[in-house]
């Protein structure tokens, strides 16, 4: 056997912003912290990387929809990150394209839109409902089997203090929160104005990341989780990779250790109680409690299946992981120049969605495998306020539907096809974008899965719908971060409540952990 | 000379759900009228002859959800109602091969096993699992919907009642229980079933009726819709109505007239007459008025608010819920007469097969795309059907030898795309040949010589469904079947206990809770709630109790 080393309290799998957070909560009560990182660098799907010489970009994630205050209050992330909400320009095919700034929506050229009322109302209910539920994602999900223990009782006040605040609404907006949260964003958008950009924009900000077309039922449930922290995107300096880097200097000024490089292939399990980590190359690190930020199959299959029950098993093999996102980066080198939009606005988030039923099409294409005839985007030029970057420009964009599953499988091709979509999609609305382009990186689900082991290369790591959420997520009776085997918790995007770069699983995990005393 | 009449009771519309309040205000004493548009009593329900000899169900044409309570409180048997268990059923992939559905469960396994022996057990475990939501779900078919904003101790008590039996079930269960009703039934049956072909016979029942496609949250639901009823108890089990659906709306007018209510047919509905907030009577298109402190309408929520109250006379806030109600159409129906029983070369001979269902869904996929183009408001290039010969059933309805087929097809678009425009007045007759070609493409899949069989052909658009029994945009269930039009939610929040802000207006078809199909319980629960606000408490309608 392999020779021992240092004994943990605890060894967290993976270096994503979630693992990270863990590792600092439980660091910051003194616990002995080691985090297990298979890549070289940190942070997961939130980290930057050098796309080009000295350029930084972000790799995969960009923007903060959900990044949770209360998870950076307690990490004292807050004074760290220099992030404010930015503005959203949804392009238009006419070029008169439309402006959220400051909450309000406008014409780009700053004439007013007849649906600005609509678009108000929707988005304030939404945020309303959303920062409903925002603490349900601050605690483990209700555990249904503890009843009327004590344990149980504090999950009961919580539901009923929920049930309350959903009192204190009043009549009307509790039946409206009652009658939309399960139903989908075309129908709700549509019923209070005509299909179009605005339309179209709600559309997408609901299904970023999701296996759902705008017509499918638990969208709004989806918007409602990514408004929950108000609607507008920020986009922090130096990207979502600040966020990261903030969270490494916490967890390391605590004590905590990363390594990079090491990847875990199994763990070590004694009598159903997990006792250490082997790592890929055979060495051996023994810890009491392991935390593993993967997807929950993957993390089941490194715990081995033999240690689970069949029904379990099973379980665990049905969670849906059909990413359904791929990142384009692309290396510009001009500014570029989008038609009727100021040089003020460009520093805001674009998206690409003239329409919801636009969006619709986009997934009906893709859920069969094949690319969308024209695909939904949303892109961010980080750099462009940057004069640091020596006359380079960076184009950040997300595209959706691009399915995990394609027909044919993910090559080379394909991969040229999702690079030809989008830079074609893009050129629409940026005129010269072709020649201006000096470099292109595109990542595929698949190849997001393959670098970060996310399932599906899934944005939440598993898809966030209302037969994946809270009491069954990542499924039935593991709600709780405690993940079958005596020592093992779940504490990344998979688990409650879901993905976006907000720290919340993690933070989550820890706390339960310690609740459960599995560290004493 | 225009008449005037005095009742204790109207109701407008003699679809199935009409009949049922009527029954049981009449036999609580109160004099009870039913005006029906149409010539027959049945809306949606309804025997007729099709052809010379041939009697068809127009609409509705199988029977399971009918509660076996109502049937006891209005002794329908004795009016004739028998209801004809089916005892076959098959999906066919149009290759050769095909899939049977046997009422036994034991010969049940050994098709499955034919399939996919890995499905086997997966089809315990999927029938298990359903059959479980099914018990939990059916006593709430018989009970209000509690309204969650309310203090009022019957909602609260009702609350109680939810709360309780979901502890009964235990925690387990009530993880499994979120799952299934608000999964897609897509994703559902991939869960359990290895092989497409067997997950495609399972999916239609998720499907129908519905503008979902089988990989939309919320159909695993829609397929409990159909799975909750039952045939003399047995759970789950479909059949057929002796002399067709109209038999179960003749025996509903039966027990009526005998109750002493009256029914009065080609007399549609003008208008309700409302007078300070409360209405008094209806006006018929005719000129006839008939007053009543209580009308209960059996139309759908959209045609009895928007076109009969008048929004001048109701909250804004009402008219928008009312409004943004998805009523949406989706399926057509062939109705044939044919001249001999067609030729399934794929199908053993005279198996008791045919006395069920037949369909013909390749794979989940080929039920995917059918929605596909009728979001885009086209009728599905491979549709989805649910076709039935009810003379392998019941010989009589057709002239000896002959038979009688029912084709129930998804899906079709009310609003139907021509060139950019969609329009129900799209649907002209020769776009209603082009759609029957193309449904009668899809049977010469298993029946090769389907059209060399047929003596007529009645083909009914969603526009078609629309314009005969009222079902605004032809929807089935007058009204989709997701969460947000479910329970407290159906029709309107606030308005779900059939009530509307009409005083004596109620609200008693399928656009209430429980919903759509041939099940009466929007009809009894409407009743029920009428002969509470009354103090007739002893003669309300049977609440069902726990059953597990
Ligand atoms: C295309 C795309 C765009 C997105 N854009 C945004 C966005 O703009 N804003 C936003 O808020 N969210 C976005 N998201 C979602 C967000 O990035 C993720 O939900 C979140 O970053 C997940 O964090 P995590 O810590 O849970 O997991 P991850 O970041 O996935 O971390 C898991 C870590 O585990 C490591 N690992 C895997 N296997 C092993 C092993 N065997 N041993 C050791 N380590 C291992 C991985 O390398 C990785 O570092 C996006 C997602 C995608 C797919
Ligand atoms: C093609 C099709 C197939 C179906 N198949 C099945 C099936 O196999 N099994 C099943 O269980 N369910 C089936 N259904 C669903 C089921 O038939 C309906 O949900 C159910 O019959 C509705 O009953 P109801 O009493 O609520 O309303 P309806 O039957 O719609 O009754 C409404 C009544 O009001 C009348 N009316 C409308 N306007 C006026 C007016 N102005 N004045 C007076 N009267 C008026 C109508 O004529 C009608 O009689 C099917 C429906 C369709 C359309």
């Amino acid at each position: 056997m392999a020779q021992s080393e240092k004994r943990y309290d605890v060894i967290v799998i993976g270096a994503g912003h979630n693992g990270l957070v863990s590792a600092a909560t439980l660091a910051k009560l003194g616990k002995r912290v080691c985090v297990l990182e298979k890549e070289n660098e940190i942070g997961g799907m939130a980290r930057n990387y050098e796309i080009a010489d000295g350029l930084q970009a972000p790799r995969i994630a960009h923007l903060l929809y959900n990044y949770n205050p209360v998870v950076a209050r307690e990490l004292g992330l807050a004074e760290k990150i220099d992030k404010a909400p930015i503005s959203t320009i949804a392009l238009s095919d006419d070029g008169r394209h439309i402006e959220i700034a400051n909450g309000a929506l406008r014409y780009a050229d700053g004439a007013e839109h007849p649906d600005a009322a609509a678009y108000a109302e929707i988005r304030r209910k939404i945020e309303k409902f959303g920062k409903l539920l925002a603490p349900l994602a601050l605690r483990s999900p209700p555990d249904l089997s503890e009843g009327l223990s004590l344990a149980g009782a504090g999950e009961a006040a919580a539901i009923a203090k929920l049930g309350l605040e959903l009192k204190m609404f009043g009549k009307k907006d509790m039946r409206e929160f009652l009658r939309i949260v399960l139903s989908n964003i075309y129908d709700l958008a549509l019923d209070e104005m005509p299909d179009g950009e605005v339309a179209g924009l709600l559309a997408a900000d609901a299904v970023w990341g999701a296996w759902a077309g705008p017509r499918s039922p638990g969208t709004v449930f989806l918007l409602m989780y990514r408004y929950a922290y108000g609607a507008d995107p920020s986009l922090p300096k130096r990207g979502a990779g600040a966020v990261v880097d903030a969270i490494v200097d916490v967890a390391r000024s605590r004590g905590v250790e990363i390594r990079t490089g090491a990847a875990v292939s199994r763990l070590n399990i004694k009598n159903d109680a997990v006792t250490g980590v082997v790592l890929e190359g055979g060495s051996e690190i023994s810890a009491k409690v392991v935390m593993s930020s993967l997807g929950a199959f993957p993390s089941m299959k490194m715990a081995g299946p033999q240690h689970y029950d069949v029904e379990t098993v099973r379980r665990l093999r049905n969670v849906r992981a059909k990413g359904m996102t791929a990142k384009v980066n692309l290396v510009l080198r001009q500014e570029p120049k989008i038609g009727g939009v100021s040089l003020a606005q460009i520093a805001g988030r674009f998206v690409i969605a003239p329409s919801a039923k636009y969006v619709e099409r986009a997934f009906s294409k893709a859920k069969y495998g094949e690319f969308p005839g024209a695909p939904v985007i949303e892109f961010v030029m980080p750099m462009v306020s940057d004069a640091a970057q020596r006359g380079r420009y960076l184009l950040s964009a997300i595209v959706q539907y691009i399915p995990y599953h394609l027909k044919g499988g993910w090559d080379d091709a394909a991969r040229d096809r999702l690079t030809a979509l989008t830079i074609d999609t893009l050129s629409q609305y940026i005129p010269e974008l072709r020649e201006n382009i000096a470099h292109v990186d595109a990542l595929s689900p698949a190849f997001i899965e393959r670098e970060t082991g996310a399932p599906g290369g899934h944005w939440h790591h598993g898809e966030l719908s209302t037969d994946q959420l809270l009491t069954v997520r990542p499924v039935n009776g593991m709600s709780r971060y405690a993940f079958g085997v005596r020592g093992y918790y779940l504490c990344g995007a998979g688990a409650h409540p879901g993905g976006g770069v907000s720290g919340a699983a993690g933070r989550n995990s820890a706390l339960q952990l310690l609740k459960d005393g599995v560290l004493s | 000379m225009t008449k005037c009449d005095s009742y204790d009771a109207i109701v407008v519309g003699a679809g199935h759900n009409g009949l049922t309040t009527a029954c049981y205000l009449a036999k609580a004493g109160l004099k009870t009228l039913v005006i029906e548009k149409n010539e027959q009593i049945g809306g949606a329900a309804v025997s007729t002859e099709l052809y010379d000899g041939w009697i068809y169900s127009n609409c509705s044409y199988v029977c399971s959800l009918l509660r076996q309570e109502i049937i006891r409180d209005l002794e329908l048997p004795r009016f004739g109602l028998q209801v004809v268990p089916f005892r076959g059923g098959v999906n066919l992939d149009g290759k050769g091969n095909y899939i049977g559905a046997y009422p036994d469960h034991y010969v049940m396994r050994r098709e499955i096993a034919r399939h996919s022996p890995i499905d086997v057990d997966a089809y315990d475990r999927y029938y298990q699992l359903v059959m479980r939501q099914c018990r939990f779900i059916r006593p709430f078919l018989l009970r209000p919907a509690p309204d969650p904003t309310s203090m009022k101790p019957r909602d609260i008590g009702e609350l109680i009642y939810l709360v309780k039996r979901m502890y009964d079930i235990g925690p387990r269960e009530v993880g499994e229980m979120i799952r299934f009703w608000t999964m897609s039934i897509g994703d559902f049956l991939d869960e359990f079933f290895e092989s497409e072909f067997v997950k495609a016979k399972f999916a239609g029942s998720g499907i129908i009726g519905t503008g979902l496609g089988v990989y939309s949250p919320g159909t695993a639901y829609v397929l409990l819709h159909h799975y909750m009823g039952d045939v003399d108890g047995s759970l789950g089990a479909w059949g057929f109505a002796r002399g067709a659906m109209g038999a179960i709306s003749k025996a509903l007018g039966a027990a009526l007239e005998e109750a002493g209510g009256e029914i009065r047919t080609d007399a549609g509905l003008g208008e309700f007459v409302i007078r300070n907030g409360k209405v008094t009577g209806v006006a018929l298109e005719n000129g006839d008025e008939y007053r009543a402190p209580i009308v209960a309408s059996n139309m759908d929520v959209k045609r009895t608010i928007l076109h009969h109250v008048g929004r001048d006379k109701l909250p804004g806030d009402y008219v928008k819920a009312v409004e943004r109600f998805k009523i949406r159409g989706s399926s057509g129906k062939l109705n044939i007469a044919l001249d001999a029983m067609p030729r399934f070369p794929d199908l053993p001979e005279n198996g008791e097969i045919f006395q069920g269902d037949f369909a013909c869904n390749t794979s989940l996929e080929m039920l995917e795309r059918a929605y596909d183009d009728w979001k885009e408001g086209y009728w599905s290039s491979g549709p989805y059907f649910d076709m039935l010969i009810p003379t392998k059933i019941d010989p009589t309805l057709a002239p000896p030898g002959k038979h009688m087929m029912s084709v129930f097809v998804q899906y079709a678009p009310y609003d139907l795309n021509v060139g950019g425009v969609r329009s129900p007045n799209n649907w002209t007759d020769e776009k209603r040949d082009a759609f029957a070609e193309c449904v009668f493409d899809r049977l010469s899949l298993v029946c090769p010589d389907i059209r060399e069989r047929v003596l007529h052909a009645e083909v009914r658009s969603p526009a078609d469904i629309e314009r005969e029994v009222g079902l605004t945009e032809g929807n089935i269930f007058q009204g989709e079947l997701t969460f947000d039009q479910l329970l407290f939610n159906r029709p309107a929040p606030g308005y779900a206990q059939y009530n509307t802000p009409i005083e004596g207006l109620y609200i008693v078809g399928s656009s209430t809770h429980p919903g759509g199909g041939v099940m009466a319980a929007p009809g009894a629960n409407a009743a029920r709630e009428i002969l509470r606000k009354l103090g007739k408490t002893t003669a309300m309608p049977t609440v069902a109790d726990d059953e597990f």
